[in-house]
This record gives structure tokens, sequence and C-alpha cells, in this order.
């Protein structure tokens, strides 16, 4: 092979690269709220 | 006075000590479901490959909360895991609230959760949401008297779906006479 095929294919590698890993990093550090809900008791069991 | 800000707008500030060192950024936004104050941040790290850091910012150790940062005395602000933001998540009542339906106690749907409103102040809260109506319109929809938040579903009374704000300039209306309604239902009970 031509030594700018090797160049082509590199550089397809490293695209498929990126488009794989930028939403994958996106959706690792976008936020949410979140709601927090009741507190479990120490000990646990129902309530006296 | 009272200013409003979506919960979007806070997540991704950075949080930085007064020395000026640069901790990281705001990711979640943790509050208690039962009465809507903001109990804690989480953070991830600055950066386009930096991930979740593990580490929560209890409010009561933000020194502010500015247009451009949450300021923080110094790193032994944060504490050293995330335990005080998973506490409770998995719990009845917790979970991410984005993407959840919100209806009315008498069971009308109207619409699905995409921001959170936060009132700011000495301790904030989180007064009402950004939702998106069937008609995929995108409305603030303020929050009182007795709300029920889950990861599944908020549960909002019934008057709650008259009072509606097209921008935040216009949710501090809606939220005072939404306040004021509840108010004057209660008496007439």
């Amino acid at each position: 092979m031509e030594w700018w095929s090797w160049l082509i294919v590199a550089l397809a590698i490293v695209l498929a690269g990126a488009a794989l890993v930028v939403p994958l990093q996106a959706r690792r550090r976008s936020g949410g709220v979140i709601a927090q809900g009741r507190r479990p008791r120490e000990g646990g069991g129902p309530k006296p | 006075m009272t200013a409003y800000m979506r919960a979007s707008e806070i997540a991704k500030k950075p949080v930085v000590t007064l020395a000026g060192d640069d901790l990281g950024q705001v990711k979640d936004l943790v509050f208690d479901a039962s009465t809507g104050s903001i109990r804690c941040f989480t953070l991830a790290g600055r950066g386009l490959l930096a991930g979740p850091l593990h580490r929560a910012l209890l409010w009561r150790n933000v020194h502010a909360l500015g247009p451009h940062a949450v300021m923080v005395r110094d790193e032994s602000a944060l504490e050293k895991d995330d335990r005080a933001a998973r506490f409770g998540a998995t719990e009845p009542g917790g979970g991410n609230v984005l993407g959840v339906a919100i209806t009315t106690r008498s069971g009308e749907r109207l619409g699905t959760v995409t921001d959170a409103v936060v009132e700011t102040g000495r301790t904030p809260v989180v007064a009402g949401y950004e939702i998106e109506t069937d008609e995929h319109r995108r409305v603030l929809l303020p929050v009182a008297g007795p709300v029920t938040v889950s990861g599944e579903r908020v549960l909002v009374p019934d008057a709650t779906a008259q009072y509606r704000a097209g921008d935040l300039s216009g949710f501090g209306t809606a939220a005072e006479s939404l306040r004021v309604r509840l108010q004057q239902d209660s008496h007439e009970e």
C-alpha cells in the first residue's frame, strides 16, 4: 500500500475513536437534578 | 431580593477556592424531595477528558454562588467522597427528576420535566420546574404546597396548572400568585 493509504486509515481510526468517545464523555459529565428521598431510619424495621 | 436561575445554569459552573484554585465543575444538583432545599452538588473534573470526581460539595460549605462560579473557602470544603449525594437517591421518593412526568393530583398530565428552577438565597430551594408540554412548548411551572417528588413522577396541586411563566422574569409573579391561591384554598376548606 502507498504511504498515503496508511495515513487515511490512521485518520479514519482517529475519527471513529473520537466519534465514539465524545458522546460517551458528554454523557458521563452531563448533570442531573437529583431528589433525595426519605432517609432510612437506623436499624430499619417498621415505624413504631 | 429573590432571584431565580435554572439548574442547568448552575451545572457546569466552575468550583473555585478563594485563593483562585480550580477544583472542578458542578455536575448534579441534589435536593431534599420533601422540602426542595438544595443539599449538595456532585462534581466533575475540568477538561474534555475528565470524568466525575466522586466528591460532593455540601451546600453549607459553599461560600458563594455567583453568576460565573461556585466559590468555596478551600479544598477542604469538598467531601472526601460522594456518599452525601448518593444517600437517599435510591430510597422511595428519590432519583433524577429530569425527564420524569409532572401531573396534578387529579391526574392531569402537564408535561415532562426538562430543568429545575432554583430560588437562590441563604438556602436555595427548587422553586419550580421547566417542563415541555405535550404541544412541545417549554414553560416554567412554580411548585408550592404539598408536592410529591420522585425519580418517577412529580405530583403537584391541581391549581398549579393555571400558574405558568414563559421565562424567569415572570416566574416570581407566577410563584407568588400560586402561593396566594393555595393559601386561599386552604382557608376555604
